[in-house]
């Protein structure tokens, strides 16, 4: 049986015409991926009452620590003042939410598009 | 199950923490492909969620600092229900076992709450400094 390694998460950050900051992940957001996710957030969040979009369409796997920088992201960016939202979120990531009953607290977007308007 | 009945087995020792957890996924990907399961088969997903977690425990805190331990790590299907066993050698986790899901702002401390829930078996043991750890879940 052979396998081909592939390494956890890789990130692309971009700015969205209305200012906010779009955070794409593609990979596995776990225990392995959660600090990479942690260095970009920050990055994003420099600037004063921070607009984050975290882009989860290509994050292929989530575990409880990958949420736990989620949740990290967010009390960041409140404290702030700014604004966290998420979007285009997986079937895996989905039940992940919802076996947490974090999906209460972070209302997803079926696209990047659809969260950023009136952001 | 009406599926295919074909026994499936992996073993592997891991080490590092990512290229651990992408063979535990590339092994569920493989018994996946076995069965002919879809990607979104929902039994399947739920496995794999909880070998993430205890796979992700296991890996990080299993292997005590200046040593060279590995984790033993097994997959089995046969034919109706998926084991699968994390042998390591870190601290006892026996005041972890019961830990409930932490509320909405907490960071950490939801894994094994996870793999509770949706796995019909969650084992642990401790036999001298060894920690075994048996995951099941009827497919």
């Amino acid at each position: 049986m052979l396998f081909r390694l592939q390494m956890a998460l890789e990130i692309q950050t971009r700015q969205a015409d209305n200012g906010a900051t779009v955070v794409a992940p593609t990979g596995r957001l776990d225990v392995a991926g959660a600090p990479i996710l942690k260095d970009a957030i920050n990055d994003a969040t420099v600037a004063g009452s921070p607009k984050v979009v975290i882009d989860l369409e290509g994050v292929s796997f989530v575990d409880s620590t990958g949420l736990g920088s989620v949740i990290a992201a967010l009390k960041q960016i409140r404290s702030k003042e700014g604004e966290l939202r998420l979007a285009a979120p997986t079937q895996q990531v989905r039940v992940v939410l919802e076996l947490t009953t974090l999906d209460r607290v972070f209302p997803y977007y079926a696209t990047v598009e659809e969260a950023l308007t009136g952001l | 199950m009406e599926g295919n009945q074909e026994k499936f087995e992996f073993r592997a020792f891991l080490t590092e923490v990512d290229p651990g957890l992408d063979l535990i996924h590339r092994s569920l990907a493989n018994l996946r492909d076995t069965l002919e399961r879809p990607v979104d088969d929902r039994p399947l997903m739920l496995f794999e969620i909880a070998l993430g977690e205890i796979g992700g425990n296991v890996l990080t805190h299993g292997r005590p600092v200046g040593t060279d331990h590995q984790v033993e790590y097994v997959l089995r299907y046969d034919g109706h229900t998926a084991e699968a066993t994390f042998t390591d050698r870190g601290a006892a986790a026996h005041e972890h076992l019961t830990n409930e899901m932490p509320g909405h702002e907490s960071e950490r401390g939801r894994g094994l709450a996870i793999a509770r829930s949706i796995l019909d078996q969650l084992g642990y043991e401790r036999h001298g400094d060894v920690n075994s750890w048996h995951l099941v879940k009827r497919l």
